[in-house]
């Protein structure tokens, strides 16, 4: 790729089409099930999962925090290039901005399946309420999703307009619709484009921090009811997990691309600085969690200390200990700790994958156990594990996240065609 | 049994039975008297009242009986007979014939389609709607007269329909110290209608508020059912309806809903709010727009339940709550229930 000969050649999908079917039979069989398992939601109503009145946040909760965190997380490690200017970011700037927003179109399916009444997902857009968080969290959403898209369009114009001007036919067309008709490949246009990513990605970075992911953890912080979630720490916990996975996904996202839809060969120097910068997070991620945890212990609050009981000991803690604490901080560590694994890239991969999916179970432990507690001595204890049919929706709505990705990476122009084209 | 005045049982105060009639007799109004107090017919009444007990004796059938009066009361009474519903005219056991009832100059259906109309349209004061009464609803319990006996909660099933696993109210039962020191505590807790309540605070959507009477109403065409509220309410007072019904154990479950909020909602179908939404206790608002109290309060086999008027310095509620054995749930909470306990 990246040719500019003569005979202009652009084919940034799979490289290899047996993988490329293999692929698209996956995540059609992710599809078909969550198909079927939305289906029954859909007819069974809400008795289809395992909520009640005593849990009535579950696995879709879960998963909606933790999309949200994801894409948080990804837009802010897009900063690094389009803010901060890091040169060899620049490689990664929109692969993290795809990812974002791919994940927010996930999170917001994940909220609306989990409607009670889900004809009714536009009413918060005509009523409002000034002291919801959740009220100003759907703004906040759909601001975000604004800036992740303006930032993607501006990060990839000038690859858009090149694409454009060199392919004829149906492919040229697209892509000068995707470049909203702006030609011009020469340097001002360059410069304007720069300009503004700059710019609008400094109005993203404190809305993705405190209003979009921030902003989640404050819904759940101030449940006075909830001492568990009723803390000042738990937001900023909620941003530094979401950068967490948000690096841990791009640098995934980085080396499975280069290598599969590129055939080029990782940058290494590249791959260690992302590697740095996931294992800086895992210890602040663990540090203030410690911090977290101690403070609970020592507030000798009944309702907090039994929280975490059930959290550190209860019928789920397995959750805690495998897939907290070990998915999502010791084996990626473990991996992280020698330079020369930090320069493998399917290491690298390996230590993503599985911080990726250790988050998973963060926010599960943040959502469930505060609700198993009762509010008030004398009510029943909470118990909830997902129906198949929630678990079964929840892998739909993955895939229907990981097909925009794939079909998004096989037509855009997600690596800059020339390096060096920030400077 | 032979039924002899005198025959007396072990136990049992003899009471002649003549006696007992006597009794009632004494007490009966004379009828002319009482209908002499209202502006209609004196002889008509009497005349009616006597061939309505003939009727019941089985001496008169009811058709003739309304053969008989129906003009005659149509006369007397005029615009407000012709808005009557009828007595004899009942959608299961009517005690007249079809073609009699349906010859009445009377027909405003049954007396059971008129009791279950909404309170919304009671009256013709239309305009100030539910809720909007200038009292502020208030609820004392009195601990030391509840017996835990669970009637509250099997008051407020019946009388507001809820579906399996929405109890509005629930008596949570504590036992406090070791053997065989132990006291045991039954608390009723319905929804504390809170001066600031936390799931008003939350809802996205303003779907649930607070009413100008104190009571927090949940206006079930506009919640979207995202159930912040219940992990807001400090109470656990809320719950989802997740559309289960009572269908194996009552046929018909859903025929009939409670016109929570004022709100008619006819029977219980699939999709339908409020399904889907979340639910709670209303304080009976609906009973409170009738002038009658909480079907929880009337129930109360202690009189442990008090409703009344907690801006009126002078109600019972607004006393007991300024007693000094008055409390909150939860007081650390700041969320101010109106709902209060005496220890
Ligand atoms: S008790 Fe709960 S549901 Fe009732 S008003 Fe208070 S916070 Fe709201
Ligand atoms: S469930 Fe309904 S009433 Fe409760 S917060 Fe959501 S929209 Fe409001």
């Amino acid at each position: 790729m990246a040719t500019q000969g003569s005979q202009f050649d652009f084919a940034p999908g799979f490289e290899n089409t047996r993988l490329r079917i293999a692929w698209y039979a996956f995540i059609s069989l992710l599809l078909a099930g969550g198909a079927y398992a939305t289906y029954l939601r859909l007819t069974q109503g809400m008795a289809s999962t395992n909520l009640t009145s005593i849990v009535p946040w579950g696995a879709w909760v879960a998963f909606y925090i933790y999309f949200v965190g994801l894409s948080a997380g990804a837009f802010l490690v897009s900063t690094l290039a389009n803010v901060f200017e890091i040169g060899e970011m620049h490689r990664i700037d929109r692969d993290a901005l795809f990812a974002a927003i791919i994940s927010m179109a996930v999170a917001l399916l994940f909220v609306w399946i989990d409607l009670g009444r889900m004809d009714r997902m536009y009413f918060p857009f005509i009523w409002r309420q000034l002291t919801s968080a959740l009220s100003w969290e759907v703004h906040a959403y759909v601001a975000y999703i604004g800036i992740l898209v303006t930032e993607l369009y501006f990060s990839m114009r000038i690859d858009l307009a090149r694409l454009a001007n060199r392919l004829d036919g149906v492919r040229g067309k697209l892509y000068g619709l995707l470049a909203l008709g702006r030609l011009d490949t020469g340097d001002p246009s360059q410069a304007f484009d720069q300009r503004w990513l700059k710019r609008v990605g400094i109005v993203g970075i404190p809305l993705a921090i405190f209003m979009v992911h921030g902003g989640t953890g404050v819904l759940f912080a101030v449940s006075k009811a909830r001492p568990y979630w009723n803390s000042g720490l738990f937001p900023v916990i909620f941003i530094i997990s979401a950068l967490l996975s948000g690096t841990a996904l791009v640098m995934v996202l980085y080396v499975l691309r280069t290598r599969l839809f590129d055939g080029e060969s990782v940058d290494l120097d590249l791959l260690e600085q992302l590697a740095q910068l996931l294992m800086g997070f895992i210890i602040i991620d663990a540090a203030l969690t410690a911090v977290e945890a101690l403070i609970a212990f020592s507030s000798v609050h009944p309702h907090e200390v039994d929280t975490w009981l059930v959290v550190m000991f209860g019928e789920m803690s397995w959750s805690f200990w495998w897939f907290m604490i070990g998915f999502s901080w010791v084996f990626p560590m473990v991996m992280l700790t020698r330079r020369s694994w930090r320069r493998t890239p399917w290491v690298m991969v390996v230590a993503g994958l599985t911080a990726v999916i250790g988050i998973v179970a963060v926010r599960f432990n943040i959502v469930i156990p505060a609700q198993i507690i009762p509010v008030m001595e004398g009510l029943p204890h909470g118990s909830y594990f997902p129906t198949p049919v929630e678990w079964g929706t929840s892998i739909g709505i993955v895939g229907v996240g990981l097909l925009l990705y794939t079909v998004g990476a096989e037509v855009l122009p997600l690596t800059p065609f020339s390096e060096g084209d920030h400077e | 049994m032979s039924s002899s005045d005198d025959d007396t049982l072990p136990g049992i105060p003899n009471v002649g039975k003549a006696d007992l009639d006597t009794m009632v007799e004494n007490e009966r109004p004379d009828p002319r008297e009482e209908l002499a107090d209202v502006e209609a017919d004196t002889d008509l009444g009497v005349a009616m009242a006597e061939d309505a007990q003939r009727v019941a004796r089985g001496e008169l059938s009811g058709d003739d009986y309304w053969d008989r009066y129906d003009e005659a009361a149509a006369d007397e009474f005029g615009e407000a007979y012709h808005e009557t519903p009828n007595p004899a005219v009942d959608a299961g056991d009517q005690t007249i014939s079809t073609e009699t009832a349906e010859s009445l100059s009377c027909a405003v259906g049954s007396m059971d389609t008129v009791s279950t109309e909404p309170a919304q349209v009671e009256g013709d004061d239309s305009g100030n709607g539910i809720g909007t009464g200038d009292q502020k609803w208030g609820m004392v319990i009195d601990l030391q007269k509840c017996v835990g006996c669970d009637s509250c909660t099997v008051a407020c099933k019946s009388e507001n329909r809820t579906p399996p696993g929405v109890s509005y109210n629930v008596v949570m039962e504590e036992e406090h110290g070791e053997f065989p020191n132990v006291t045991r505590t039954n608390v009723p807790r319905p929804c504390m209608q809170c001066d600031n309540p936390p799931c008003v605070q939350v809802c996205p959507v303003s779907a649930t508020y607070k009413m100008d009477d104190g009571v927090v109403n949940i206006d079930y065409d506009r919640c979207i059912g995202c159930r912040y509220c219940i992990i807001a309410c400090p109470y656990g007072a809320r719950y989802f309806d997740f559309g289960e019904n009572y269908d194996d154990e009552v046929d018909e479950a859903g025929e009939l809903t409670s016109p929570e909020y004022g709100v008619d909602r006819g029977t219980r179908e699939d999709g339908k709010s409020p399904i889907g939404n979340v639910r709670k206790c209303s304080f009976c608002t609906h009973r409170l727009e009738r002038g009658e109290e909480p079907a929880c309060v009337e129930t109360c086999i202690g009189d442990a339940r008090n409703m009344g008027d907690l801006d009126d310095p002078d109600s019972e509620v607004a006393q007991m709550a300024d007693s000094s054995r008055a409390f909150q749930l939860k007081e650390a909470e700041g969320t101010d229930p109106n709902v209060y306990y005496l220890k």
